[in-house]
């Protein structure tokens, strides 16, 4: 009770604190996040069209996310990236690659291939099958792949304090140093906050995405 | 088939896959402006492929393909397939599109305005009896089969294209649903006057639906007739074992006993046991057996109930003996009419033999032969599906075992 109660104080005493923490957790998330999103939605559909590149790609975003995440930072460190805000986007973009590009690449090439074969037939061109049957068809299920990829990415973030990022992380690393559980706590409780809802959120997204055809 | 006003013309096309012989190959055929014409064959023969060549969705390796005077090759891909409609077995609807979308869909691309998109689909609807109110706003997944492609045809319609391509378009469907659609589409045909490339490899859809028939084996045309000439007069063997059955069975009056006989049926020689008589029977699986003489001669018929009957008494006599000779026998040449009058009128007999002019034993005609007759006559002449009437009393008609 009292850890709650000086958890309780911790909040109010330094609402700024947690605010800039979370704040820097939100870039931490939203800049790699995005940079995946921009970067492997567009070339998985790449590869959906010039299949040869699909190996690859795949190939490079399942070894991203292989390798341990603290061993991704640590790689970070080593190939002369040093500490900091850079080489811990750099490892949970590359960390976030994997589940949207698997995604992306399964929701397009999952299309029936009657409905490509008649588009087709219909004289739809390749961009045209891709934006106007394709994407629609596919959209839930590369949100989905998104979903996981930022709810991995806000865990990940968390262990990003390790290489001088900030974030919530450092709240909590900063509290285990003071052995203070309550800020420990103070850094963790808006960390899991952050996951609810974002899992919350892209869940919504993903049903609203959902073409209604699709759920009948 | 004449040259006329062809407006598709196939000229020597081939299509290779690479290392494997071709998959179409000198294929050459002039489609006059509004007919149907049937693709048929069995399945790999290379239908589907020149179907799609049509539409350039495969590129022919050699020859040509000429639509409306003008080489395929010179127009643009994309509008050669806008001006051509394109029905498939998958259906392929879109999903995620409403039925009015979905139907007018081609138009979108071809730039018309949604009021007048939905003014379409509304009137096609209207064409196959569906409500557009009810319809227009669904999507696909609420729909049947049978509806799906319903609208799949329609689709293919919306731009009011010269040419259809169809192909299988009813083959994925239960058979009740695809004789009903076949009827619709026939009807359908006399309001839009259309040529149609339909791909099949159902005889009764091809001659159900056909104008002309052509018929396809390892890539070229074995041959090309209207469906009565081909039925009338097959090129070859193969053309005749396609259509073997319903050129036999066009009508009960123009088959002869000789066409639907038995020709091996369950015998056993008058001089055999009866014990032995009654395995045959039970080897045979047949109820009666045809009791012949040392020649052949029909003796007479011999029933499984008297034979069970004489072994219980402990008779010895030979098979000759119970023989029952009041059978009305047929030739060879009498019609399956006749067959089917005699048969009426002697209710006792479930089988009649027929026998040749030295009343040597050739065949037998028995019940389910003439219901499988009658079957086959009405649905060649009103598409009706297979009824499937299995005699499990018939003498497989196979294995000619004949007891000395
Ligand atoms: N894309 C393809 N690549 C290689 N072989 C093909 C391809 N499409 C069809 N074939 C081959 O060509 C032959 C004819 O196929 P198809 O036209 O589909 O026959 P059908 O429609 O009469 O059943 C088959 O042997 C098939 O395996
Ligand atoms: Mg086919």
């Amino acid at each position: 009770m009292t850890l709650l109660l000086h958890t309780w104080q911790f909040f109010t005493q330094h609402p700024g604190t947690i605010w800039r923490h979370t704040l820097q957790q939100l870039y931490l998330v939203a800049i790699p996040m995005s940079a995946a999103i921009v970067v492997a939605v567009p070339l998985t559909m790449l590869a959906t069209r010039v299949r040869w590149l699909y190996g690859p790609v795949m190939g490079f975003a399942n070894a991203m996310q292989t390798i341990p995440s603290l061993a991704l930072l640590a790689i970070m460190i080593a190939i002369g990236l040093g500490i900091g805000v850079l080489p811990a986007v750099l490892a949970l973009f590359l960390y976030a690659l994997m589940p949207i590009v698997r995604n992306t690449y399964v929701g397009i090439m999952g299309v029936d291939p009657g409905v490509k074969d008649a588009a087709r037939g219909m004289g739809v061109t390749s961009w045209q099958l891709l934006w106007m049957v394709e994407m629609p068809l596919a959209l839930h299920v590369i949100i989905a792949g998104i979903r996981s990829s930022l709810v991995a990415t806000i865990g990940f973030a968390t262990l990003a304090s390790l290489i001088g990022a900030g974030g919530l992380g450092s709240l909590i690393m900063e509290g285990m140093g003071m052995a203070s559980n309550s800020i420990v706590l103070a850094g963790t409780i808006p960390a899991i906050v952050l996951a609810f809802l974002a899992e919350g959120l892209m869940g919504g997204l993903e049903r609203a995405l959902t073409p209604r055809g699709l759920r009948v | 088939m004449t040259n006329g006003e062809a407006i598709l013309e196939f000229r020597g096309v081939t299509k290779s896959f690479g290392g494997r012989a071709p998959a179409v190959r000198g294929f050459t055929l002039s489609v006059p402006r509004g007919q149907l014409v049937v693709l048929i064959g069995p399945s790999g023969c290379g239908k589907t492929t020149t179907l799609r060549m049509v539409n350039r969705l495969i590129e022919p390796t050699a020859g040509a393909i000429w639509i409306e005077g003008r080489d395929c090759k010179t127009y643009n891909p994309v509008e050669l397939r806008r001006r051509l409609g394109y029905v498939i077995q998958r259906i392929g609807l879109m999903p995620h599109l409403t039925i009015a979308d979905n139907i007018s869909f081609v138009l979108r691309f071809m730039g018309q305005p949604p009021a007048a998109r939905r003014a379409r689909a509304a009137e096609l609807l209207e064409m196959v009896g569906l409500a557009p109110e009810e319809y227009l706003d669904r999507f696909p997944a609420e729909l049947s089969g049978g509806q799906q492609q319903r609208i799949g045809v329609l689709r293919a319609l919306a731009h009011d294209p010269d040419i259809i391509l169809m192909d299988e378009p009813f083959g994925a469907l239960d058979p009740l649903m695809r004789e009903q659609l076949q009827e619709e589409f026939k009807r359908l045909l006399r309001t839009v006057s259309k040529t149609i490339v339909f791909v099949t490899h159902d005889m009764d859809e091809a001659l159900l639906m056909a104008d002309v028939i052509v018929l396809m084996k390892d890539g070229q045309i074995v041959q090309v007739a209207p469906p009565e000439d081909m039925l009338r007069n097959p090129a070859d063997e193969f053309v005749a074992s396609f259509i073997g059955r319903h050129r036999v069975l066009r009508q009960a009056s123009e088959v002869s006993v000789a066409d639907v006989m038995i020709a091996s049926p369950a015998m056993t020689g008058a001089a055999n046991g009866l014990a032995r008589s009654l395995e045959l029977m039970r080897r045979r699986r047949v109820n009666s057996l045809l009791v012949h003489d040392q020649e052949g001669r029909f003796e007479g018929v011999v029933r499984q109930a008297d034979l069970q009957q004489h072994i219980e008494d402990g008779d010895q006599s030979p098979v000759g003996s119970l023989a029952d000779r009041a059978v009305e026998a047929l030739s060879p040449s009498d019609s399956g009419l006749t067959a089917m009058h005699r048969l009426l009128e002697h209710q006792r007999a479930d089988s009649l033999p027929v026998l040749d002019e030295n009343h040597r034993i050739v065949g037998l005609v028995t019940r389910g032969t003439l219901v499988g007759l009658l079957g086959d006559a009405l649905r060649v002449a009103s598409g009706v599906q297979d009824l499937n009437v299995a005699d499990p009393t018939l003498p497989a008609p196979a294995s000619g075992e004949m007891a000395p």
